[in-house]
C-alpha cells in the first residue's frame, strides 16, 4: 500500500546496485547456506579433539544415525504413533477450547462464575500432573493425547474467550441497528472477530501439543519418536538422540509453516504488521 | 436505477423526550425534555457546543438508548428499541475489518436475507454512485478515511431507511473532502427524500444542508433556537458561502452558539 513519495527531481544518476547487496534473497540464503556450512564443518572437524564426540557426536555420525533409522520400518510406526497422538491430542484439545470458549462467553454468568477455576487449573504446571496420567490412562497412546490436548487446550479456550469478550461493542451496535438479531450478532460480528484470536492460538499451540506428547512418551511408551529419543539418549547413543531431535525440528517446523499459511490466507483482512494478541501459554 | 423499499422518509415526533442519568451522588440531566416535529422527508441539522447532548438525543431515536421520559413516534408509531426504518451513520467509520467493502455495504441486505446476487449488485450500484468502483474487494485498512466514510454512509442507504440519522459524519475528515461528501449525500437526498436529523459543530455545513437548523444549549441540552434556511435547492455547497441568506443566517445563529459554546467554557473552568 505504501508507495514512496514522489521527489523533488528525478533520479539523474543512474542507480547503482552495490557488489554485496544485503537486502537481496540471493545474498542473505546464500549467506545463511554458508553458516550452516561453517558451523557444521567446525562440528565434524571439531569432534574429537576440540571436543568429545561421545557427548556431541558431529555431523556424520548423525546423519549415519538418520539413515540406519530411515530404513528401520519401526522408525516408521514410532513416527505414525506420534503423529497420530499429535493430531489427536491437537484436534481434540482445540476443538473443546474453542467450543467451551465460545459458551462461557456466551454465557456470561456460568462464565464469571468459572473464570478463577479456569485460570487456576490452567496454573497447575501439566508436567507435575503427567505421572498421574499413567494412572488414569494407563501406558498407551490416551495418555499422552490427554497431556498434548490439555496444552492446547487451555491456549484456544483463553484465545477464543479473549476474542468474543474483546468485541468493539460499536460494531456490534451498527449490526443491530442494520436489523441484526442477537444469533446474526453473534455469527457476523463475535466470530468473525474471534477468528483472529482463535488462529493466533491454535497457531500458538501447536509446539505445544508436540511438547505435550513427547514428555508423555519419556514417562512411559513402547513406542513414539519420544520412546525412540529415550531409548537411544540412556543407550548413550547421542548420534541416534541428536537425529531424533532434528526430526522433531523438522517435523514442527513443517507444521508452523502449514499453520502460517492458513493464517495468512484467513487473515488477510489484516494489515501484515499487525498481530493480534494472544494469551501466553503456559507449558 | 434500484428505488426499491419505501420511497421518501417518515414523520418523526418528539414529545417531552428527556435523559437523566445517576452519577455517583448526583442527577445528570444530559438532555432537558424537548418536543419537536420533523417533518417527512426534511433535512434537519442539529448544532451546539460539544456535551449538550446531540447524541444522546440520536441514540434515543435509533433506539439505542432509551429515553427517561417522554416518547418517538415514527409516522405515529413510538419507538421501542432499534428498528430498521431508522438509519444510523456515525463518526467512526466502524467498518468491519474482516469483510471488503463491498460485503460491508451489503452487511444490511445479507442480515434481511436478500439473495447474494441481488446484493452484490446493489452495492455495486451505490458503490458507484459515490465514486468507489473499483474498490468493492478492498479492506477497509486499504482504504482512505473518505473512502471508508463514504462506505459507511451507503452501507445505510442501500436499505433505505426512512430516517437517516447522522453523527458528524464528516468530522473526522479534511475540509475538501468534507465539501465533496456533503455535495454527495445532499444530491443523493434530493433524489431519496428520507427525512435526515444530522448533528454537526460545523455551522457552515449544517446550514449548507439543512431545512432548518436547531441550535442546543450547553449541558443541560435543550433547543434554543430553530431557523429555516431558505436558499433554494439544489444548493451549491462549493459556493454557499457567497449566499447572501447564508451569510445573514450564519451570524444570527453564530452570535447565539458563541454564547452557547462560552457557557460550556466556563462550566469547564
Amino acid at each position: 500500500m505504501s508507495t514512496p513519495p514522489p521527489t523533488e527531481e528525478p533520479a539523474l544518476a543512474p542507480v547503482t546496485r552495490p557488489r554485496f547487496d544485503t537486502e537481496s534473497p540471493w545474498v542473505i540464503n546464500a549467506s545463511r547456506l554458508i553458516l550452516v556450512v561453517v558451523l557444521f564443518a567446525l562440528w565434524e572437524i571439531g569432534g574429537g579433539w576440540l571436543f568429545d564426540t561421545f557427548y556431541f557426536s558431529k555431523p556424520s555420525l548423525i546423519a549415519k544415525a538418520f539413515a540406519n533409522d530411515i530404513v528401520d520400518p519401526a522408525f516408521y510406526t514410532d513416527l505414525a504413533t506420534t503423529g497420530l497422538e499429535l493430531v489427536l491430542g491437537y484436534v481434540i484439545g482445540g476443538v473443546s477450547g474453542i467450543a467451551l470458549g465460545i459458551l462461557l462467553a456466551r454465557w456470561r454468568f456460568v462464565g464469571k462464575i468459572c473464570d478463577p477455576f479456569l485460570l487456576a487449573l490452567n496454573s497447575v504446571p501439566r508436567i507435575a500432573v503427567a505421572p498421574m496420567l499413567i494412572v488414569w490412562f494407563g501406558i498407551g497412546i490416551a495418555s499422552k493425547v490427554f497431556l498434548a490436548g490439555t496444552l492446547v487446550f487451555f491456549i484456544t479456550f483463553f484465545n477464543t474467550l479473549s476474542g468474543i469478550r474483546g468485541v468493539d461493542k460499536a460494531l456490534c451496535d451498527v449490526a443491530r441497528v442494520q436489523g441484526a438479531s442477537e444469533w446474526q450478532i453473534f455469527t457476523k460480528v463475535m466470530m468473525p472477530h474471534a477468528s483472529a484470536w482463535i488462529l493466533t492460538g491454535l497457531k500458538m499451540s501447536l509446539p505445544f501439543a508436540l511438547v505435550g506428547v513427547i514428555i508423555g512418551e519419556f514417562l512411559v511408551s513402547s513406542q513414539g519418536l519420544g520412546y525412540r529419543l529415550n531409548f537411544y539418549s540412556t543407550q548413550y547413543n547421542t548420534a541416534g538422540a541428536i537425529s531424533m531431535i532434528l526430526i522433531m525440528m523438522f517435523l514442527m517446523m513443517v507444521l508452523t509453516a502449514i499453520a502460517d499459511r492458513i493464517d495468512a490466507r484467513l487473515l488477510r483482512w489484516r494489515p501484515s504488521d499487525r498481530e493480534a494478541g494472544g494469551v501466553v501459554p503456559k507449558a | 436505477m434500484i428505488t426499491a423499499g419505501q420511497a421518501g422518509g417518515a414523520e418523526l415526533a418528539l414529545a417531552g423526550v428527556g435523559k437523566r442519568f445517576q452519577a455517583r451522588d448526583r442527577v445528570v440531566t444530559a438532555l432537558e425534555a424537548t418536543t419537536l416535529t420533523i417533518e417527512n422527508g426534511e433535512f434537519v441539522t442539529l448544532v451546539g457546543p460539544s456535551g449538550c447532548g446531540k447524541s444522546t438525543l440520536l441514540n434515543i431515536i435509533s433506539g439505542l438508548t432509551f429515553a427517561s421520559e417522554g416518547s418517538v413516534r415514527l409516522d405515529g408509531n413510538t419507538i421501542t428499541g432499534v428498528n430498521r426504518r431508522v438509519g444510523y451513520i456515525t463518526q467512526q467509520d466502524n467498518l468491519f475489518p474482516w469483510r471488503t467493502l463491498r460485503e460491508n455495504v451489503a452487511l444490511p441486505l445479507e442480515l434481511a436475507g436478500v439473495p447474494a446476487r441481488e446484493r452484490r449488485g446493489k452495492a455495486d450500484h451505490w458503490l458507484a454512485r459515490v465514486g468507489l468502483s473499483g474498490f468493492g474487494d478492498a479492506f477497509p485498512y486499504e482504504l482512505s478515511g473518505g473512502m471508508r466514510q463514504r462506505g459507511n454512509i451507503i452501507r445505510t442507504l442501500i436499505y433505505e431507511p426512512s430516517v437517516i440519522l447522522m453523527d458528524e459524519p464528516f468530522g473526522p475528515l479534511d475540509a475538501q473532502t468534507r465539501i465533496v461528501l456533503q455535495d454527495m449525500l445532499l444530491s443523493i437526498w434530493d433524489s431519496a427524500r428520507s427525512t435526515i436529523v444530522f448533528v454537526t459543530h460545523d455551522l457552515t455545513e449544517a446550514i449548507a444542508l439543512a431545512d432548518r437548523v436547531l441550535l442546543m444549549s450547553a449541558r443541560p441540552g435543550r433547543i434554543v433556537r430553530a431557523d429555516r434556511v431558505n436558499i433554494p435547492r439544489p444548493r451549491n455547497v462549493f459556493q454557499i458561502h457567497e449566499d447572501p441568506e447564508f451569510r445573514r443566517l450564519y451570524n444570527e445563529i453564530w452570535d447565539e452558539l458563541r454564547v452557547q459554546v462560552r457557557n460550556v467554557d466556563a462550566a469547564a473552568h
